[in-house]
């Protein structure tokens, strides 16, 4: 069973919202493998601040508009 | 499934397969003879033929099934992953490695050093390849 993240992210929706942009798409215009991108969708992986800087910076959004703190502490 | 996981998945079922002929091996033929032999040269090479040939013949296959994957390279998970992998996987290789020079000062058999130094390798590896398919599907 995977472990959700405390960092969720609106990725999908921005992808779908962007042309329907594959994960595919977005990994070559951010330097990571179309896996990664399906890992960071799933909360199954946290990116570094500047994959998360990128992915925003794609969508031309802010961080806090792709990426929100869910966790406890 | 990324490239690295299956490489991961690959890896640690084809080391699986010389070990586990090369230890049985030394274990049988120890049995046989009521003592435990001596490492030999020739079965460590035919070991490591069997072991380079099985992984060029898996990692080709999975480059094959898919060429894209195989030609991204690692990203920052990827790298990530392998460090965490790897730190796990040098503790076992240490603690293996302390383990055989305590029995070597005990008992001053240099075979049994090299068989645990050799095992412990060989665990330390598959430590390792079972910790990456754990992160790539869990998650971290």
């Amino acid at each position: 069973m995977a472990k959700l993240l405390p960092i969720d992210n609106n990725v999908k929706e921005l992808r779908e919202r962007h042309n329907n942009m594959t994960q595919g798409q977005l990994g070559e215009l951010v330097g990571v493998t179309r896996q990664t991108v399906a890992a960071i969708e799933q909360r199954r992986y946290s990116p570094s601040l500047e994959t998360a800087f990128r992915i925003a910076r794609e969508f031309g959004v802010g961080l806090d508009d792709v990426f929100t703190w869910q966790g406890q502490n | 499934m990324s490239f690295n996981e299956k490489s991961a998945w690959v890896m640690f079922i084809v080391l699986l397969i010389p070990t586990g002929l090369y230890f049985s091996s030394v274990y049988y033929l120890s049995a046989a003879l009521g003592y435990l032999i001596e490492p030999s040269v020739p079965k460590l090479i035919m070991y490591t033929i069997i072991l380079v040939v099985l992984s060029i013949v898996g990692q080709t296959l999975i480059a094959l099934s898919s060429p894209k994957d195989a030609n991204a390279g690692s990203d920052e998970r990827d790298k990530i992953i392998e460090t965490k992998a790897g730190h796990w996987s040098g503790y076992v290789l240490g603690f293996g490695a302390v383990t055989g020079l305590i029995h070597y000062l005990a008992f001053n058999q240099g075979s049994m050093l090299f068989y645990i130094i050799f095992g412990s390798l060989i665990i330390s590896q598959l430590i390792e390849y079972l910790m990456q398919i754990m992160l790539y599907r869990r998650g971290y």
